[in-house]
Formats: structure tokens, C-alpha cells, sequence
């Protein structure tokens, strides 16, 4: 027995390092294919060229004028009856009305003292209704 | 003389290429590479975003988008740097004939902005003749807003 006791065992005690660099190109590539980048993400619009300016009939407009406390005001064309709403609600006029004129244009004038989102609530709420002829302008006090 | 041995003797030299230094190499290249890689974005700025249920991905390569932030007081930055609203069309100009009129124009607007600095920030792009532009937001679940 004791010929057996001094026998060395056959299974080495350190870690095999050979296979470590293609551990790690496996875990790097494998990384490198899963990794997703942020996109931007926001609303498109397509600004006129300079000095182009298009004739539209009145009756093909619907005026939407954001108010400073973000109140929305829609005027219909030669209408002179005024409609005042939340920004949210801007969608489901726009989709009733569009569906009665297919070239309506939608003009969002936002008042000069306004914030910023006010006017970006209205244009969501015109993208996620579909419009696509928007003209953003400035209102004129 | 006889043996003519100087002919038969093997070279010491393995004729392989080592190949077990190959991997520690690539890691240096990767490493210097990945050191040295230097990519052109500008440096986000503190911003309140605004957020938006339609916001759409812009599908642009990042190069061909520019970035141009206005924070709460109206200042306006392209890449850093702070520019005065009516030179903001000298600025974009030679960017956008750079780039064969292929750029995008992304606005990260604070959500405070006052709308004429937005207003006057348009005219300043079509000045450039610029076309295409992307009012930068944040996606928003329809149950967010429900809440607010």
C-alpha cells in the first residue's frame, strides 16, 4: 500500500492558461454584439426654404395658437368661433378635421413668451395624429 | 572531411511562427486603439428635456447629425462652444455644405425656453438653408402622461 500512497496524481493543480485570451476575444466580441447605443430620438420637421412663400387657401388652414400657459386656441380657416383646449387634445380635433379635408395645413403660432414644450406638446400631439403639413410660426402680438 | 556533416545539421530555429504571443498582441493593438479612438461628440449639456409620445429615432449616421443646444436663458452652443443667435448661420452654413446638405440639425431645447428664442433659432437654419430639423425629446409612454 504504501507504493500506492507515493503515486502523483495525474490532474495538474494549476489553472490552464492557454484558452484565457480566447475567454476573453469570446466575452469581448459577445459584448461588442450586444451593445446597443442610445439613438436620438425626436420630432422631424422639414423647415421652407428661404424665401418661399406658398399661397394657401384660408379655408385650408386650421390656426392653432399655443398661449403662454400652454392652453391651445384653434381657429378654423374663415371661422371666426374659437375653441380652446389642452395641447392633448389637439389630436383628436386634428384627426375629426383632417379626415373632413385631406389638405388642411396645420399652423402652430406660439405665442413669444411661451415655453418651449408648450409648443412641442402641440406638435406631438399633430405627429401622433398623423399631420404631416405643419408650419411653425411665431405669434404676432 | 569525411563526414560532410555541415550539410545534415538541423537548424536550431523552429520554423514556426510563434503563434502563443498572438493573442497578447492583438490585446495591445485593441488596448492602443481603443486609447487612442477619439470620437467627435460634443459634451452633453444639463438640460430639462422635453418629452414627446411621437418621438421618432433619427435613422442619420451620428455625423451628419449636429447637435445644437439652447438652455433655459436662450444661449445657444454647436459643439461646446457658445455662439450669439444671428452668427448661428455662419456657424451652420459651412457645416451643412460640408456635409452635401445631408445634415440634420437636432435642437435640444430646454423645456423653459421662452419660444421666441426657438423662433429666432429657426430663422437663423432656414437663413443657412438648412431643411431638415429634429426637436430632440425624450420618449414618453402614454401612461406617463396620463398621470401628470
Amino acid at each position: 500500500m504504501a507504493v500506492l500512497d507515493q503515486k502523483k496524481t495525474k490532474v495538474s493543480d494549476e489553472i490552464p492558461t492557454s484558452s484565457m485570451a480566447d475567454i476573453a476575444f469570446l466575452l469581448l466580441i459577445f459584448f461588442l454584439t450586444t451593445t446597443v447605443f442610445p439613438k436620438d430620438k425626436g420630432l422631424a420637421i422639414v423647415l421652407p426654404e428661404e424665401g418661399v412663400t406658398a399661397q394657401v387657401s384660408q379655408k385650408n388652414i386650421m390656426h392653432i395658437i399655443v398661449e403662454p400657459n400652454c392652453t391651445v386656441q384653434i381657429k378654423r380657416g374663415e371661422a371666426t368661433n374659437v375653441q380652446t383646449l389642452r395641447a392633448a387634445d389637439v389630436q383628436g380635433v386634428w384627426r375629426q378635421a383632417a379626415a373632413d379635408n385631406p389638405n388642411l395645413i396645420a399652423a402652430v403660432k406660439t405665442d413669444p413668451d411661451a415655453p418651449y414644450k408648450c409648443m412641442v406638446d402641440v406638435l406631438d400631439a399633430l405627429h401622433l395624429a398623423k399631420a404631416d403639413k405643419i408650419s411653425l410660426q411665431m405669434l404676432e402680438k | 572531411m569525411a563526414k560532410r556533416g555541415g550539410f545534415q545539421k538541423r537548424s536550431k530555429a523552429s520554423e514556426e511562427i510563434p503563434s502563443s504571443s498572438l493573442a497578447d498582441i492583438a490585446f495591445l493593438l485593441l488596448i492602443f486603439f481603443m486609447v487612442t479612438t477619439v470620437f467627435p461628440n460634443d459634451k452633453p449639456r444639463q438640460i430639462n428635456w422635453v418629452r414627446a409620445q411621437a418621438a421618432e429615432k433619427i435613422s442619420e449616421k451620428q455625423k451628419d447629425i449636429l447637435n445644437i443646444w439652447m438652455e433655459k436663458d436662450g444661449t445657444v452652443y454647436i459643439n461646446d462652444q457658445e455662439w450669439p443667435m444671428d452668427e448661428v448661420h455662419q456657424v451652420v452654413a459651412p457645416l451643412y455644405a460640408s456635409t452635401n446638405r445631408a445634415l440634420v440639425i437636432s435642437i435640444r431645447g430646454d423645456r423653459d425656453v421662452p419660444y421666441h428664442y426657438m423662433d429666432a433659432l429657426q430663422k437663423q437654419l432656414v437663413a443657412a438653408g438648412v431643411v431638415r430639423v429634429v426637436f430632440a425629446a425624450q420618449l414618453e409612454r402614454q401612461m406617463q402622461r396620463e398621470r401628470r
